[in-house]
């Protein structure tokens, strides 16, 4: 049934319930969180046993004088008011062989000067660390074995404050060494060791941090980060300034940096959940700013009164800010850098609200701050995440260059297969081309000549001299055939030559003189020309040569080369046989001559030849002789345009 | 211009005609017969070699393909024997590739077996004389494989590391077509010396040495003829 419904149900409205059950979920997940942090900062520290502990005091502060029970908080809160003074006594047993005795105090703000027997044997003030109020660092010291006696000692603490909280003691702890000071050293791995490392590797993330964004400016949120981390690490190694100077001033400033860190924090937190910059966000550095000229008008007392009231809340409304912006970004994108970070926030905001609580003395407790050290640690987690994200997409980038190395090899592995088929066939196609022409042009000639011997040959002895004609013409035109198709690299010069023997060889018995005249520098290189141009130009020079013999009874034959330029960059190579026979007159189409059939076809394979090549072909004949001129394309066509 | 006047120097030339093909041997021996030169006809290998060893010829004129045997080992053999006799070989179509495959091994000419009876005696006579006669075809042939080319044209192969460059300036020539007179003006040479410069191109041609690669090759290439 519930099924069903949740079928029927609009989309908008099955969404809405989708997102109220993950805001419901999302919620108990981070006030579980929640508990369990209060609970565990609730936990006590360990402590010496309780034989070395000094509670009863006597607390004298200005005119008065009381009795009070350690861990006690006093009212002073500046250096203004009167410093509280504890003073008790502890009994040192004179035991052999006479053991060192500390005194060691957990916690106390913000410094305390401990004298036993009227000699001070600890200032915290000389300890830069301990001047940090929100560092909950204890301290120890061995007391000289000269002024301790047997029985009771009296032990002098004098609580130093100046601000922004109140003063606080601890319960200190009298006692030997050795049972003392293990306490000591845990408290101190966990309240100055640990934020020391916290620091450093957040020095490292924030030049990580700043290199990325360098790198990649369109993402201004690994900027804020770096900025975050930038400003935490600076304020985590200052030590508060205990005298007055124009250093001590900006000192003191950059300590009380929290805000400016905090509002980086949520702007980062802005811009990493992909939301808009919002046109109020500058105001997120409006307190930093506050205090920072608060700081410069006013010293450093006011940095110190006013960090108490602007500072510790602005951070709690980012800290706010935060837990919205990543509870929202939890709904919106389900992933687990959102939860992780929600999860944080929630960590670090418990700690805040304890320590808050903890300042303003509402709940009992003993003034250990966590909010700094949940919060480095939080920093330290989101970069470490954010490094982390990084490397697996430097992963990823490699594995695509990978794939895309293959994919390019396989590619052209495919490529180069179907090249080598593609050239394959085109030489096969170039080898068909070939043959096709090498059978016509021998059909053309050769067959031709051949069929006319075999014919010369039935008819008996007296055709033997045609039959003689008929087979050397056979095999000139094979030669031709041969001879054209040779390489001549396109230079119609090298094959002119050729022709050149043949027609004297073809002219020698008829007692007809060739005149071969070459006006240098001959004729244009055509790199385009191809054998079966070369054998329609050998084989039209043939016909008009044949023209010139057998119609024409020339007694000389003159073939001149040249090449003409008739304009810029357009040489045409020309060729022209003129004989000195009778000649022959043309029809008025300039088709067909008036006698003889023969010649009359000789003419037309001419015209037909010139015209397959691109070439004109002029013809002048008279009383004089005839003269055919061939003009040569400036570029030969690519294919046979008669098949 | 009148060789037929000197009856008694052409009487002593002597030829050897190796032609298997009978009409083609007829009309060749009618031919320098009736030039006056003194012919033996032989149809085989074995024939040619008898031949060769009555006398030395002063001109063996030979096919190549024999019905026993191949002319390329007759053209050698003759040039390591009588190096004084002047070789043709006989071609159908004069092509380069049996022309310089014999050219290789001795021979200095070529005879067209078609020529006219006239230039078939012209030919011979032009060779006693040192005159060796060339075709603009195998000029070409030559002069591409003067060029250094990665990939050599196909063919036999040739070395042509000896030729000058005037004897190349020369085949140029004669592959455009341009007669010796030609030639010869635009060299700067005698009219006269061409023809023996043809012959001295092909004498750097021939491959002296028997068991040389390019032998082998060039048989290689006369057994696809």
């Amino acid at each position: 049934m519930s099924e069903d419904a949740a079928i029927e149900a609009p989309p908008g409205e099955v969404r809405r319930r989708l997102q109220g059950s993950r805001l419901l979920q999302y919620v108990l997940l981070q006030l579980l969180i929640a508990i369990a942090c209060g609970f565990i900062l609730r936990q006590p520290l360990p402590a010496p046993p309780e034989n070395y502990a000094v509670t009863e005091f006597r607390l004298r502060q200005g005119d008065t004088e009381r009795s009070v029970t350690l861990p006690h908080f006093a009212s002073a809160r500046s250096p203004a008011d009167d410093q509280p003074t504890y003073t008790g006594r502890f009994t040192f047993p004179a035991e052999q062989p006479p053991r060192a005795w500390s005194i060691y105090l957990p916690r106390f703000t913000n410094a305390a000067e401990v004298a036993v027997n009227g000699v001070v044997v600890l200032d915290t003030r000389r300890d830069p660390v301990a001047n940090r109020p929100d560092r909950s660092t204890p301290q120890i010291a061995v007391i000289p074995s000269a002024l301790l006696h047997g029985g009771s000692n009296e032990l002098t603490i004098r609580v130093l404050v100046w601000g922004p909280i109140s003063a606080f003691l601890d319960t200190p702890y009298v006692g030997p060494d050795n049972v003392v000071r293990p306490y000591y050293d845990r408290r101190a791995l966990l309240f100055v060791t640990l934020p020391i490392v916290f620091s450093a590797w957040q020095a490292i993330l924030a030049v990580i941090l700043t290199i990325m964004w360098v790198m990649r400016r369109h993402e201004p949120a690994y900027g804020m980060l770096a900025a975050a981390m930038a400003v935490g690490v600076l304020q985590a190694f200052l030590s508060t300034p205990l005298d007055e100077s124009r250093y001590a001033t900006l000192n003191s400033i950059a300590i009380a940096s929290a805000p400016l860190e905090s509002g980086l924090v949520l702007a980062f937190g802005i811009l990493f959940f992909g939301r808009k910059w919002p046109r109020w966000g500058l105001i997120i550095f409006a307190p930093s700013v506050t205090l920072a000229v608060a700081g410069l008008v006013g010293g450093q007392a006011s940095v110190r009164s006013l960090y108490l009231f602007i500072g510790t809340p602005t951070v709690g409304l980012c800290l706010v800010m935060m837990a919205l912006i990543s509870g929202n970004a939890v709904l919106r994108r389900q992933d687990a850098a959102s939860i992780l970070l929600g999860c944080a926030v929630t960590i670090v905001l418990t700690s805040w609200i304890h320590d808050m609580l903890s300042v303003l003395q509402i709940v009992p407790d003993r003034r250990i701050f966590f909010s700094r050290l949940s919060y480095s640690a939080m920093l330290v987690a989101i970069g470490a995440a954010l490094t982390w994200r990084f490397a697996r997409a430097l992963n990823q980038v490699d594995s695509f260059a990978g794939r895309l190395v293959t994919q390019v090899r396989e590619a052209e592995d495919k490529l180069k297969a179907s090249f080598a088929r593609e050239e394959e066939r085109a030489r096969a196609a170039a080898l068909a081309r070939e043959r096709t022409r090498l059978m016509r042009d021998l059909h053309d000639g050769l067959g031709g000549q051949l069929v006319s011997i075999v014919a010369l040959s039935e008819r008996g002895n007296d055709a033997s001299a045609g039959i003689g004609d008929a087979a050397r013409a056979a095999l000139k035109d094979l030669r031709l055939v041969i001879d054209s198709m040779d390489d001549i690299g396109g230079d119609l010069m090298l094959a002119l030559g050729s022709w050149r023997e043949r027609a004297m060889a073809q002219l020698r018995p008829h007692d007809i003189e060739l005149d071969w005249q070459i006006t240098p520098p001959g004729l244009p290189v055509h790199p385009e020309l191809r054998p079966w141009h070369v054998i329609q130009i050998m084989r039209l020079l043939d016909e008009a040569l044949t023209n010139a013999v057998k119609h024409a009874r020339a007694r000389r034959i003159t073939v001149s080369i040249e090449t003409r330029r008739d304009a810029p960059d357009l040489d045409q190579g020309c060729i022209t046989i003129a004989d000195d026979g009778k000649g022959f007159a043309l029809a008025a189409d300039g088709a067909a001559p008036a006698e003889g059939a023969k010649a009359g076809r000789g003419l037309r394979n001419m015209r037909s030849r010139a015209a397959r090549c691109g070439a004109g072909l002029d013809l002048i004949s008279g009383a004089g002789g005839t003269r055919v001129r061939l003009t040569l394309p400036h570029r030969f066509p690519d294919s046979d345009a008669n098949g | 211009m009148t060789p037929l006047s000197d009856e008694p120097l052409l009487q002593a030339i002597s030829v050897l005609l190796v032609e298997d093909d009978a009409p083609t041997s007829w009309r060749l021996q009618d031919a320098l017969t009736k030039a006056g030169y003194q012919v033996r006809a032989a149809a085989t290998l074995a024939e040619a070699k008898a031949g060769l060893a009555q006398a030395a010829p002063k001109v063996l004129l030979t096919d190549l393909q024999l019905p026993d045997g191949h002319g390329i080992d007759l053209i050698r053999e003759t040039r390591q024997r009588f190096p004084d006799t002047e070789i043709m070989v006989i071609s159908i179509l004069g092509d380069e590739e049996s022309v310089i495959s014999a050219i290789t091994v001795g021979a200095t000419g070529y005879l067209l077996k078609d020529a006219f009876p006239t230039d078939i005696a012209a030919t011979v006579r032009d060779l006693v004389a040192g005159h060796s006669p060339i075709s603009a075809s195998i000029a070409r042939f030559i002069v591409r494989r003067t060029q250094n080319n990665p990939e050599p044209p196909p063919g036999p192969p040739l070395n042509t590391a000896k030729l000058t460059p005037r004897e190349i300036d020369i085949l140029w020539g004669i592959a455009k077509g341009f007669s010796y007179a030609e030639i010869a003006g635009h060299l700067g040479l005698s009219r006269q010396t061409v023809p023996g410069h043809i012959k001295s191109i092909y004498r750097k041609l021939e491959v002296h040495t028997r068991g040389e690669a390019v032998f082998e090759a060039v048989q290689q290439g006369l057994i696809r003829l």
